[in-house]
């Protein structure tokens, strides 16, 4: 909206202004309720938790300040780098995978079919909870019993303690949640696809290109923005996971499943750390923040190129 | 058309309201209401051992038809959660009036004034501690001198052993009854174990061709890496290495976690795990509990305690002989000897009936009902009859849990401050051990971060 | 990736040869046996990328089938028949404890726990909180992102952006202060304390609604104001019925998220009374004796908490299928 340069006369300035007081004002009505639940429920908590994050509070009795105590005794935790290695581990496996197989999964629905009853089936673990997921999928591979781990020694691969093993704990984890996001994302997927104009796939086809070629000619360079979105959307998702492991192994064994949002956790409801936790949560934040920014300045290079 | 946009919206709009509404009204803080003492009171009674549900029910049943005006409600959390939610509950005040605590805990509640002592129920003599199996009422008694909680059961630790693969594997009940270990070569204790093993090709653990990465059948099994504490797992072969926890109990502030009796212990604990014979912790951990392993034919014997005993006879297709445990260097048949005792919230709003609740919890009335459930044996001495009956009615013969007790070998549990840090460090610690990927010297540096906690 | 993408803007003939240059003229048996081997080859290519396709499906299904399995066997004989594929030991026992139809003894002589599973009121409770949530905090978010699009007022633009790094901000850092405020404010295992933080806004919803304004042509409104329509009227009746499609589509995206929600839950609503599916699930699975989970009862349970939203879906499918679409493309 462009605002007039030269000065208009007292008459209609006034009324602009009566204008602009009604629209400020039905503006501000409109956005109260809102501001009042960022306020309260994000703003205050945020300051309250930096306030936090530098007191010894037991939830029981009151915070006392002591200064960068929290801080320190962060740097120093070897669990605490721990949880931040196994979060990563984490949220690279979970990930990769995760986007990998929703690409193909989006382009082979696009060149196959368009039911929805695939595409119903496909999405039908997203609508389930995280928690619902990782049990069953904590009862199907158990070592013992698991219909999994029969398989595998039915295959002659041997039965493998997936929840049990420091070494495939996380992987493990990081898999069932692939199971379960993997038809969300390839859904999403599966929509940028069909931006993509048919034209063009028929006229690479008429020179001869195959599958694979047209997949990264075509469908790659004009997937990237979604594919972009996806990614950013995802990690900071999957940076917080907490459900899955609760249910599974508490963060064991030996700590390596203790990820992050559940070492938080651990801290504040079973060690009554609450100081030391609101640290740790100001650690994360500031991680998250980072990553954040990356998405927003992707995202906002992605706008200028759509629009 | 845009009018009905509207109206639905106004009508959407106005039923949020009315759930809101509706939910507000209908939930409650969940702990006591009722107005002053006389009028009807409503206790809420936390516990976390779902088959001692049914026996305290009759309890609080039979409390309520002395106290008519005192109704008790109980409500159970699975042990994994229980002290989540405890702790949420008493943040929040809509936690339980009274609850079943451990000792591994209440030092934390009571040094965080969560709990009320309650020396006043003993002097009133609306409790009489003399009733009480010796040792177990002075463990409730803190650091400052106060009473918080009177005595209710007491456990032991046993062998379960399937007596279909004793029969198979030849053992007698001589030579169940009388093993030995120590921790150079395990003595005939773990002969047995071997013998007990069984890989996949039918060969045992002590015959030549055991293949220890096929087993089908665990001489002995595992159910965690014990932790700090080790009171099902491994602190019976330590005690009888004449080892003990700390230098003190309770209270103990400089912990012996890096001693070599008990590295010694745990190196041949950890031992049974690399030879086959047990499984590892990923194994062990990967799914099902020991008793559902047990019953499954995966394990051959356990070391298990009292309170589990009903459990394991509940298996279908096992037929279970209880053994006791073996003896050790120092001639000692040795045990954990643990109780458990009700604390009161201190934000209970109904402190004088919470009273009257644990004392009749704490009363021969009611360890007599729940020794008939055969499930633990009580604290109230004159009540151990009615419970070993209870269990011999059901076919289950409890002699070997008397044997420490009989014998002078148990062992208080540990009572300390910080038992929370405390297993934060150790249960990784032993975690690691017993997955086989760190030696049992690494408890030495994990005894100083431990002692490290009390100033050491 | 680099911060610079190529964007959908940029010139696709770049990308494959113009067709003109290469439609050369072949020899026609040439082209003949092209067009045999491609039809042979693409044949060969959509039969394996069935067999993937099919693999997928099963692979995803297989985990409901299980639970159903499950569900309908005997904890005992579980440990005994675990590689069949069938139910072992026929019962439907694990169903009814988790309606709360068994008896405590009947229970713990199946190996589940003596307690028992209030099923109805966990589902009410999921249905108050999710239906709560949804309704308010769209309604709220839609009207504040009427103000971001459309309307002027000084700070607008600051105030978005503040909105904007809401999203930045983890659940978890604002979780624990949110957990005291509510310890204080004495709603601790009540609905209001459940659904409070996230009842009047959700950073996520005002952003995506605020989008979809921003893409509504003004001449409606413009045309509205001038015979006199204050900006309610406005919204409520020329905005919010072009807006229907992304309205439902945020609100069935909220729904979903609000019945999986576990985190919150747990810390603020563990009291039977206020306990949604998820939590009672967790403690469900917590609750039998020495930590060896009830399974047939377990999955029973999961079972009945998932039916719920897949009966949403069944019945709302197809917009919840598109409705990933758009949040995809904004």
């Amino acid at each position: 909206m462009t605002h007039t340069v030269a000065p208009p006369s007292v008459a209609a300035r006034g009324s602009r202004r009566f204008a602009m007081r009604r629209e400020t004002r039905a503006a501000l009505l409109f956005v109260a309720p809102a501001a009042l639940g960022f306020s309260v429920f994000t703003l205050l908590p945020a300051i309250r938790g930096v306030y936090y994050s530098f007191t010894d509070f037991d939830v029981f009795q009151p915070a006392k300040l002591i200064g960068t105590g929290n801080y320190e005794r962060l740097f120093a935790d070897a669990v605490f780098w721990n949880a931040l290695k196994v979060t990563l581990e984490y949220v690279v496996i979970n990930i990769g995978f995760q986007t990998v197989f929703a690409l193909g999964v989006a382009v082979l629905m696009h060149r196959l079919t368009q039911s929805m009853l695939v595409r119903g089936i496909i999405l039908a673990p997203y609508l389930i909870a995280n928690v619902v997921v990782a049990l069953v999928w904590f009862w199907i591979l158990d070592y013992q019993i698991g219909i999994g781990n029969e398989f595998l020694a039915w295959l002659g691969v041997g039965r493998q303690p997936f929840f049990g093993d420091q070494n495939l704990a996380i992987p493990t984890i990081a898999m069932v949640n692939v199971w379960r996001h993997l038809g969300y994302t390839a859904l999403l997927l599966f929509a940028g696809l069909q931006t993509i104009p048919k034209e063009l796939y028929e006229a690479a086809a008429i020179d001869g290109a195959s599958e694979w070629k047209m997949f990264w000619r075509v469908t790659m360079p004009l997937l990237r923005p979604v594919l972009a979105l996806v990614l950013i959307v995802s990690i900071i998702g999957s940076f917080q996971t907490f459900d899955t492991v609760a249910v599974t192994t508490q963060g064991g064994p030996v700590n390596a499943t203790r990820v992050i949002y559940y070492y938080i956790y651990d801290l504040a409801f079973n060690r009554y750390d609450f100081g030391y936790a609101s640290a740790m949560s100001v650690a994360l934040f500031v991680l998250l923040a980072g990553v954040s920014l990356l998405q927003l300045r992707m995202t906002r290079a992605n706008q200028s190129d759509l629009s | 058309m845009m009018w009905k946009r509207r109206r639905t919206l106004v009508v959407a709009a106005s039923t949020a309201a009315a759930l809101l509404l509706a939910g507000c009204s209908a939930s409650d803080g969940g702990g006591a209401e009722g107005g002053a003492s006389g009028d009807a009171v409503q206790l809420s009674y936390w516990l976390w051992d779902s088959n001692q549900q049914p026996g305290y029910q009759q309890c609080v049943d039979a409390f309520t038809v002395e106290n008519p005006n005192i109704q008790v409600e109980i409500t159970q959390y699975g042990w994994d959660d229980y002290w989540t939610t405890l702790t949420t509950g008493l943040v929040s005040g809509g936690g339980p009036d009274v609850f079943i605590s451990h000792l591994n805990r209440y030092p934390e509640l009571y040094t965080k004034g969560q709990i009320l002592p309650i020396d006043d129920i003993v002097e009133s003599g609306a409790a009489d501690l003399s009733i009480y199996r010796e040792g177990l009422a002075d463990l409730w008694v803190g650091q400052d001198g106060k009473r918080y909680g009177l005595p209710k059961d007491f456990d032991t630790i046993a062998i379960f052993a399937d007596q279909a693969m004793l029969d198979d594997a030849g053992i007698t009940a001589e030579q169940l009854n009388s093993m030995a270990w120590n921790p150079d070569d395990g003595g005939t204790y773990e002969e047995v174990i071997a013998h007990l093993t069984v890989d996949a090709n039918g060969v045992r653990g002590d015959e030549a061709g055991f293949d220890k990465s096929n087993v089908a059948v665990y001489g002995l099994g595992l159910n965690s890496s014990g932790g700090p504490s080790g009171q099902t797992e491994w602190a019976q072969y330590a005690f009888s290495n004449g080892w003990q926890h700390s230098d003190t109990n309770p209270w103990g502030e400089s912990f012996n976690f890096g001693d070599p009796e008990f590295v010694e212990t745990i190196a041949w604990f950890q031992s049974l795990a690399a030879k086959g014979y047990m499984p590892t912790l990923q194994i062990a951990s990967s799914g099902i509990g020991q008793a559902d392993a047990y019953g499954a034919g995966k394990y051959a014997m356990v070391t298990e305690g009292s309170w589990n005993t009903k459990t394991y006879f509940a298996l279908d297709g096992v037929t279970t002989t209880i053994a006791p445990v073996p003896e050790g260097p120092n001639g000692q048949r040795a045990s954990m000897f643990n109780g458990l005792a009700d604390n009161i919230a201190a934000n209970t709003k109904h402190p004088e009936e919470a009273k009257k609740l644990v004392a009749f919890l704490g009363s021969k009335t009611c360890e007599d009902i729940t020794a008939a459930q055969g499930i633990a044996f009580p604290a109230v001495v004159s009540s151990l009859d009615i419970s070993l009956k209870a269990f011999a009615d059901q076919g289950i013969d409890t002699a070997a849990f008397q044997v420490p007790i009989d014998e002078g070998s148990t062992y208080l549990a540990p009572v300390a401050n910080n038992w929370t840090e405390i297993t934060a460090i150790m249960t990784p610690a032993m975690d690691a051990i017993m997955s086989l990927t760190a030696d049992p010297e690494s408890l030495v540096a994990a005894n100083e971060q431990v002692n490290a906690l009390f100033g050491n | 990736m680099s911060a610079k993408v190529p964007g959908g803007g940029m010139p696709v003939t770049a990308l494959v040869p113009a067709p003109a240059q290469s439609s050369a003229r072949l020899p026609s048996a040439d082209v003949a046996s092209n067009d045999r081997r491609r039809r042979r080859q693409s044949r060969l290519g959509r039969a394996a990328a069935w067999a993937v396709m099919i693999l997928l499906m099963l692979v995803t299904l297989f985990p409901f089938y299980w639970m159903l399995r499950t569900s309908l066997s005997t904890n005992g004989a579980l440990a005994v028949n675990s590689s069949n594929l069938l139910p072992a030991e026929f019962s439907v026992n694990g169903w009814k404890r988790v309606f709360g139809l068994a008896t405590p003894e009947e229970a713990l002589a199946d190996g589940g726990s003596g307690a028992s599973l209030n099923f109805w009121i966990y589902l009410r409770n999921s249905l108050v909180v999710a239906t709560v949530t949804t309704v308010v905090q769209t309604f709220f978010s839609a009207l504040a992102a009427y103000a971001f699009a459309r309307l002027r007022w000084p700070g607008r633009d600051a105030v978005f952006f503040l909105f904007l790094t809401a999203l930045m901000v983890p659940p978890i850092f604002t979780i624990l202060p949110n957990f005291i405020l509510i310890r204080d404010l004495g709603l601790l295992n009540t609905y209001l304390g459940i659904v409070l933080p996230g009842l009047l806004m959700a950073p996520f919803s005002v952003f995506f609604l605020r989008q979809f304004f921003l893409g509504i042509p003004r001449e409606l409104e413009e045309a509205a104001k001038l015979d006199g329509a204050g900006y309610p009227r406005v919204f409520f009746r020329i905005i919010v019925p072009m807006s229907v499609a992304p309205i439902s589509t945020l609100a069935i995206l909220t729904y979903i998220g609000s019945w999986n929600d576990y985190f919150w839950p747990l810390l603020v609503g563990k009291a039977e009374n206020v306990r949604v599916l998820t939590v009672a699930l967790g403690v469900f699975r917590s609750q039998t004796p020495q930590g060896s989970p009830d399974w047939a009862g377990l999955m029973a349970a999961t079972f009945v908490s998932a039916v719920p939203i897949l009966i949403l879906f069944a019945v709302l499918g197809r917009r919840v299928i598109n409705s990933i679409g758009f949040t995809g493309l904004k």
